[in-house]
Formats: C-alpha cells, sequence, structure tokens
C-alpha cells in the first residue's frame, strides 16, 4: 500500500513543487538576465534584486478584473489556458531528474513515471498542448490573435517534422524509447558526442517550438501586438505565461536528457548535475533571445523546410549507415 | 475496473464522435474529433499496446488534427460557416453510409477473433516488446505493400498539387 500510493504522491508532490519554484524563478532570471545584456539592471524593487518579483508578479495578477471579449467563443476561450498549463505540467511526470537514491532504507527512483514510450509521451503532449495557443488566439476574436493562432499552427506543424527526426537519431542510438534507459546509455560518452548533428536540429527546433525570440511569430509584439493572448488578462494571461516557461524548463530538461547525459556527472550528486545542465540550457536560451533578432516569417518557414528538414533526414541516413556498417 | 474503463472510454468516443457532426461551429467539429481521438487512445491503452496509444495521440490528435485545424482556420473567418449536417443526413446517402458501417463492423467480427489470438496478442508482445513487433510486420513481412503505399502517397500528393494549382 505504501509504495504503491503513498510514494508515488509525495514524489509527485515534490516533483511538481520543485519544478514550478524553479519555473516561476525563471521568468525572474530571464527578466533578470536580459536586463543584463542591455546593460540594464532588471527587476530591483521587490526583494534583494528582485527576488521576490514573480511572486509579487503572481499576487497581483490574482487580483486583476479577468475581462472576457464579447465576440469571443466563451467555452474555448476558456478552455485554451487550461490546455495549455495543464498539458505543460503533464510533461513533467516522465522526466528522470537523477539516479534512483535511498530514502530511510527504501530505493525511490527520482521520476514519477517511466513508460516504455517515454520520450514519444513528451513529443505527443507537447503537441496537444500547442492546442491552447492556437485555440486562444482562435477564439478571442480579435485579428491578431487569429494571426497569431494561425502562426502558432503552422510553425508547430513545420518544426516538430525536425525534431521529431532529431530525436529518432537518438532513438537509433539507443535502441529505447524510455528517457531513463537513453541517461543510462550515456554514462560514458553523452549523445552530444554521438550526434552533433542532431543536438543542433533539435536545439533550433525547439527554440522554434517554444515560439521564442529568433522565432516567436505567434507573439511578434512588433506585428502582431502581442499576438494570440491579446485578449487574455489576469490569471488567465499568468496560465499562459506559466505554460510557456514550462515548455522551455521541460525542453532545457529534455535536451539535457538526450544529449548532455541526464544525471551523469563527476563528484556532485545527479539531481545537481541535472538541474545545471538545464539551467544552462535555459541561459543559453535566453542568450539567443538577447542576441539574435525576430527573422521574417517567410524566412523561418524556409529555414525548417528548405535547411533544417533535409539536414535532420540527411543525419537519420547517415546514422543508420554507420550502424549498419561499425555497430 | 477494466471493463467499467472501457465502458466510459468508448461512451466517451462515441459521444465525441456524435458531437463532431452535430456541432454547428467547424472549429468545434475539429476540437470533438481530438477528443474522440484522444479517448481511442485511452481505448488502445486498455488493450496493452502503449505504442499504437502515443500513435494515436502524435499522428492523429496532435498532427493530423492540427493540419485539420489550421486549414479551417486559413479558409473561413473566425466563426466557421454554419452548417447544418442533419439535414444532410435526410438524404439517400445516409443509407449507403449506414450500410458502409454495417460492412465495417462485419469485417471487425470476422477478423477480430483471429488477430487476438494471432502473434499479435499479448503474448508476443511481452516476448519480444511491442515496437519490435509491430516493425518486424511492416519493414519485414510487409515491406513490399509498405513501400507500394508510399509511392501511392506520393501520387496522391502529386494529383492534390495538380488539383490545386492556379492557372
Amino acid at each position: 500500500m505504501n509504495d504503491l500510493f503513498f510514494i508515488p504522491i509525495i514524489k509527485m508532490f515534490v516533483i511538481f513543487g520543485v519544478c514550478l519554484f524553479f519555473i516561476t524563478y525563471t521568468t525572474w532570471l530571464e527578466r533578470k538576465a536580459l536586463g543584463h545584456f542591455q546593460l540594464r539592471y532588471g527587476p530591483m524593487r521587490v526583494g534583494y534584486h528582485g527576488l521576490l518579483q514573480p511572486i509579487a508578479d503572481g499576487i497581483k495578477n490574482f487580483f486583476k478584473e479577468e475581462v472576457v471579449p464579447d465576440n469571443a467563443d466563451r467555452a474555448v476561450f476558456l478552455l485554451a489556458p487550461i490546455i495549455s498549463i495543464s498539458l505543460a505540467v503533464m510533461l513533467l511526470a516522465v522526466i528522470p531528474f537523477g539516479a534512483p537514491i535511498t530514502i530511510l532504507g527504501k530505493k525511490v527512483d527520482l521520476y514519477l513515471a517511466n513508460p516504455s514510450i517515454g520520450i514519444l509521451f513528451i513529443l505527443g503532449f507537447a503537441t496537444i498542448g500547442s492546442y491552447g495557443t492556437i485555440l486562444g488566439g482562435w477564439s478571442s476574436g480579435n485579428k491578431y490573435g487569429y494571426m497569431g493562432g494561425l502562426r502558432a499552427s503552422a510553425m508547430i506543424i513545420s518544426y516538430e517534422l525536425s525534431m521529431a527526426f532529431a530525436v529518432l537519431s537518438i532513438i537509433m542510438v539507443t535502441g529505447s524509447f524510455s528517457l531513463v534507459d537513453m541517461v543510462g546509455a550515456q554514462q560514458h560518452v553523452w549523445n552530444i558526442l554521438r550526434e552533433p548533428v542532431a543536438f543542433l536540429v533539435f536545439l533550433i527546433s525547439g527554440i522554434a517550438e517554444l515560439n521564442r525570440t529568433p522565432f516567436d511569430m505567434p507573439e511578434a509584439e512588433s506585428e502582431l501586438c502581442c499576438g494570440y493572448n491579446i485578449e487574455y488578462s489576469s490569471m488567465k494571461f499568468s496560465l499562459f505565461f506559466l505554460a510557456e516557461y514550462t515548455h522551455l524548463f521541460v525542453f532545457a530538461a529534455l535536451v539535457t536528457t538526450l544529449f548532455l547525459g541526464g544525471w551523469h556527472g563527476p563528484i556532485l550528486p545527479g539531481v545537481v548535475w541535472f538541474f545545471l545542465k538545464t539551467f544552462t540550457i535555459i541561459f543559453l536560451c535566453i542568450w539567443i533571445r538577447a542576441t539574435i533578432p525576430r527573422l521574417r516569417y517567410d524566412k523561418v518557414m524556409k529555414l525548417e523546410w528548405k535547411f533544417l528538414l533535409p539536414v535532420a533526414l540527411a543525419n537519420v541516413i547517415a546514422t543508420g549507415v554507420v550502424m549498419a556498417l561499425f555497430g | 475496473m477494466e471493463l467499467l474503463g472501457i465502458i466510459i472510454c468508448g461512451g466517451a468516443a462515441l459521444a465525441c464522435a456524435l458531437l463532431v457532426i452535430l456541432s454547428k461551429n467547424t472549429v468545434h467539429s475539429a476540437l470533438w474529433m481530438v477528443g474522440n481521438c484522444l479517448a481511442l487512445a485511452v481505448l488502445f491503452l486498455f488493450l496493452n499496446s502503449q505504442f499504437i496509444a502515443i500513435l494515436q495521440v502524435i499522428v492523429y490528435a496532435g498532427a493530423i488534427m492540427m493540419f485539420i485545424i489550421y486549414a479551417i482556420m486559413m479558409l473561413n473567418q473566425r466563426q466557421g460557416f454554419e452548417t447544418d449536417i442533419l439535414k444532410g443526413l435526410r438524404s439517400g446517402r445516409f443509407v449507403l453510409l449506414c450500410l458502409f458501417m454495417i460492412c465495417l463492423l462485419g469485417l471487425g467480427a470476422g477478423i477480430s477473433p483471429m488477430a487476438l489470438k494471432g502473434e499479435m496478442g499479448p503474448h508476443a508482445m511481452a516476448k519480444f516488446g511491442e515496437v519490435d513487433l509491430i516493425a518486424n510486420y511492416i519493414f519485414v513481412q510487409g515491406i513490399a505493400a509498405f513501400e507500394l503505399v508510399s509511392v501511392l502517397l506520393t501520387a496522391a500528393v502529386v494529383g492534390a498539387v495538380f488539383l490545386a494549382r492556379k492557372d
């Protein structure tokens, strides 16, 4: 009874609590880092160097008025943020955070679930989660939101392909769909050394799937004045915001798991290594956002269909040939 | 317990499928279809086939429905055009549809016992792993049919591009 019921529930609270805490503070990290990149300080007022800013933002958003536009599709308008946040948080369940540890004489695995199809679970439900973005844009009855939703679906359709092909070459190298097996296979050599091309393709298409600058088509401020979430106010807007950062966290964790050896590393315990690598990737994403300006919409599509997808396909074929010859 | 789950998910799938044809708004129809795909995925889970279930989510609920919603959003303005499908059901085509469904059910009843006892059964899945089993069926035993289907699909794409071409 204990093993089947209480331990998973405790693990669920710990994992979701810790991750959501980190995700909330990713917003602080992003604002702070962007500030310093642009020779500003970023948030400074609330707490030491703005450390309490995310909490202040959360409280503020709770007390704001909720507005549902008159010509919105009410049911879908309310459903969209729920889809976004719930499916984003669901992805945390299959991420392996560290090597099994022993607490009070019991061996505890540091993940909630290890389905044999772990990586496909993440790919599948990340796509379902992006329905939130699309429907949010469509249902708000605003042409900017509508354009944002349309662009979001075009981005997902395109970049999902190269991302899946990059993952496919990792699956070929590992021979398993399970994320835990993938980390296990990288004990000696990290996959970034075996599959550098797949790493680059995965990183670029991942940033595109996250709708972050330079690929933030659905919410291009200067073109769509905020895009799909333009009509959302108060906590509903916050849910979209939180879902976006949850996706960023899951993406960084996925890069760590697939390419950077997961929890493997010398001296420090596995969990520490995992979060160090994850936050390095998150910082890299922020860095890219601060450095590269937004691409034009047709160039984003050209980059995917004429460059990333052929490269990813060629990489899968090359991996197959090498495995057939030397494996 | 399992039976209860199957009944609930089957009911949900059926309800979603009905709502697909009964909703007035095309985007709502598409959303109910996503719901239908997800319910079907859970039904696959009850059959112990995780891989097929997640493929159902990725391919149908994810990719194909995303395409359909994209197409609907591209073509219509926001509200979508209101269609009354019930009116269409009163025509002779409905009889044809019913006949087709009865044939499908007959086909299902004809092959299901064989399929469950055969090499795709739970025992073989536990022994070889589900992905290996399916890969073996598609890429070893059925490789010729698989390649022919891909030629057919390519031909269909070329045909679609030809039809859609503005002249």
